[in-house]
């Protein structure tokens, strides 16, 4: 499983919508239900599977799966 | 042998309670869920026992103490109870409830047996349903708004040939990956720089009591401590009262309205008109402290595993007094997102933490008004039964552990809930009348006037 897929699974932990219907400009809120309570327990989760710490102000600008998977991948990068 | 597990923050909290005021009372749980609509007391029973073997948690048992007071918790593979019968219809239902109301109030004592006890019960008025009593450390209402549904759903593919309800989350699985969780050591010291950061910028905390200032006052004469910023709290007298108020739905949907269109929760809102109640009646007291209950459930599995997931956290917040109603209310949503990321964590250790830092005399918090917001009414969402009348009601256990309790939750006619619980060693129904009547007032103040600073609304108010 590569990294945008095991993303999309804990993604899909959360909602209805399954990993292979998940598409970048999902909103989180709006599309897939999230409350404020699942956002921030969902990316306590990417920090620990992904081993990275997310920043407070960059976290608030995340909208949509795929902001959140750029984000991700920023960070793998750096 | 049988295989053994520590407790979860969640269930420590309860089982710390019991232990501070001596009994088990403290830890109730008490919900009857009826229909009116004649029902097969057969196949219910039925249902409810094999609800019983689907929902792992109702399994749970907990060990003796050992000699430290720690104990374990064990599911056992099988319960095959009788579920009784109790016929309530030659009373009115104001008398039933009352009878159920003395159930609320009994106690599961001893070690190593079931926690909880379900009833079947025919009502007057032609309703019809079951009456479930529990200890708080098996379920929390989600759990149980989850558990009443999966029976019905159960009753009605037995009865009308509904689809059978999917599997719950296996209850084992959930908690151990819980266990795991908690003991992630670098997840862990994150949690604990957030609370400990708190606690380095802001200084020890400041009590607040909606009877005002006085309270902390008594304490600090009490303790011979004319600096002490945190109040005792009663610990013999439990006895609480509960006094319901229903925002009629067209106010409601002002404020759900205004939490839609400035992308609030109404979580915070609430938290936001409760403190600043109390900034209020205490002189204006900038630094308040509210525990907000956190259900933790945001995953398909923790949604279905029933257990004890629920556990409060400390919303702290200090907002002056020409901060803005709407910037106050972003304040602490900013607040709430931040302890939702760090709600792994052991609220209990914060006040450990607290303790080491302050020296908190014991029997004294700094904190005298607990929110839940619940938004899941307790109503069995099942198609077949949708136009079916259906009478819930949750009965408190007659053990105050918090001096005010406020849950807030939605009604079916689109109104809201107000439901505060109070100890009536100190507090009367004046006072929950007062509470609820300003916190209305600072409420829709607020919202018509957003811009309005928080200091003129309490003026205003």
């Amino acid at each position: 499983m590569n990294r945008e897929e095991e993303f999309k699974k804990i993604v899909a932990q959360y909602c209805k919508v399954s990993p292979e219907d998940m598409t970048g400009e999902m909103k989180f809120r709006e599309d897939l239900g999230f409350s404020s309570l699942d956002f921030m327990s969902f990316l306590g989760e990417i920090e620990d599977t992904f081993d990275v710490e997310l920043e407070e102000e960059s976290v608030l600008k995340i909208f949509t799966v795929g902001e959140a998977l750029e984000l991700l991948n920023g960070m793998e990068a750096a | 042998m049988k295989k053994t597990f520590p407790l979860v923050a969640a269930q420590n909290m309860h089982y710390e309670w019991i232990r501070q005021y001596g009994t088990q009372q403290v830890s109730g749980v008490s919900v009857v869920a009826s229909l009116q609509a004649p029902l097969d007391f057969g196949l219910l029973k039925k249902c409810i026992q094999l609800e019983i073997k689907r929902y792992g948690c109702l399994r749970l048992r907990f060990t003796a103490p050992d000699s430290d007071g720690k104990i374990m918790q064990y599911i056992v593979p099988d319960d095959s109870r009788d579920i009784p019968l109790k016929d309530m219809t030659d009373m009115t239902m104001e008398q039933a409830d009352r009878i159920m109301q003395q159930k609320a109030y009994e106690t599961f004592d001893g070690n190593d047996i079931p926690m909880f006890e379900f009833l079947m019960v025919k009502l007057p008025e032609g309703y019809n349903g079951f009456f479930l009593h529990m200890d708080h450390r098996l379920i929390d209402s989600c759990g149980i708004v989850v558990m009443i549904n999966d029976i019905m759903s159960l009753y009605t593919h037995y009865r009308f040939g509904s689809e059978y309800p999917a599997d719950l989350a296996d209850f084992e699985s959930v908690l151990e990956s819980d266990i795991a969780k908690a003991a992630n050591e670098k997840r862990f010291q994150k949690d604990k720089k957030f609370w400990d950061d708190q606690l380095d910028a802001l200084g020890e905390p400041l009590y607040s009591d909606i009877e005002g200032p006085s309270v902390l006052e008594a304490s600090r004469k009490k303790h011979r401590k004319k600096t002490l910023r945190s109040a005792d709290f009663e610990k013999k007298e439990l006895m609480v009262a509960v006094k319901d108020y229903v925002l009629e739905p067209q106010a409601a949907k002002g404020l759900m309205d205004f939490c839609m269109n400035h992308q609030l929760s109404m979580t915070n809102l609430l938290l936001l008109g409760m403190r600043t109640y109390l900034s209020k009646v205490n002189d204006g007291q900038e630094d308040i402290t509210i525990e907000n209950f956190i259900s933790r459930r945001s995953t398909h599995d923790e949604w279905t595993s029933g257990g004890s997931r629920t556990i409060m956290f400390p919303c702290r917040t200090v907002i002056s007094a020409d901060t803005e109603f709407l910037s106050a209310a972003y304040e602490i949503q900013n607040m709430q997102n931040r302890i939702y990321m760090h709600s792994n964590y052991d609220p209990a250790l914060i006040r450990k933490e607290m303790k080491k830092r302050y020296g908190t005399p014991d029997g004294t918090r700094y904190v005298s008004c607990y929110l839940t917001y619940q938004p899941m009414p307790v109503r069995m969402e099942n198609p077949f039964l949708k136009d079916i009348r259906q009478h819930s009601k949750w009965f408190a256990n007659g053990a105050a552990t918090k001096k005010m309790y406020l849950t807030v939750s939605h009604t079916e006619d689109g109104g809201m809930n107000f439901s505060y619980h109070y100890q009536v060693a100190s507090l009367s129904e004046k006072d929950m009348e007062l509470l609820y009547y300003y916190m209305m007032r600072i409420l829709f103040m607020g919202i018509s006037e957003p811009e309005k600073t928080v200091g003129q609304i309490m003026k205003e108010a």
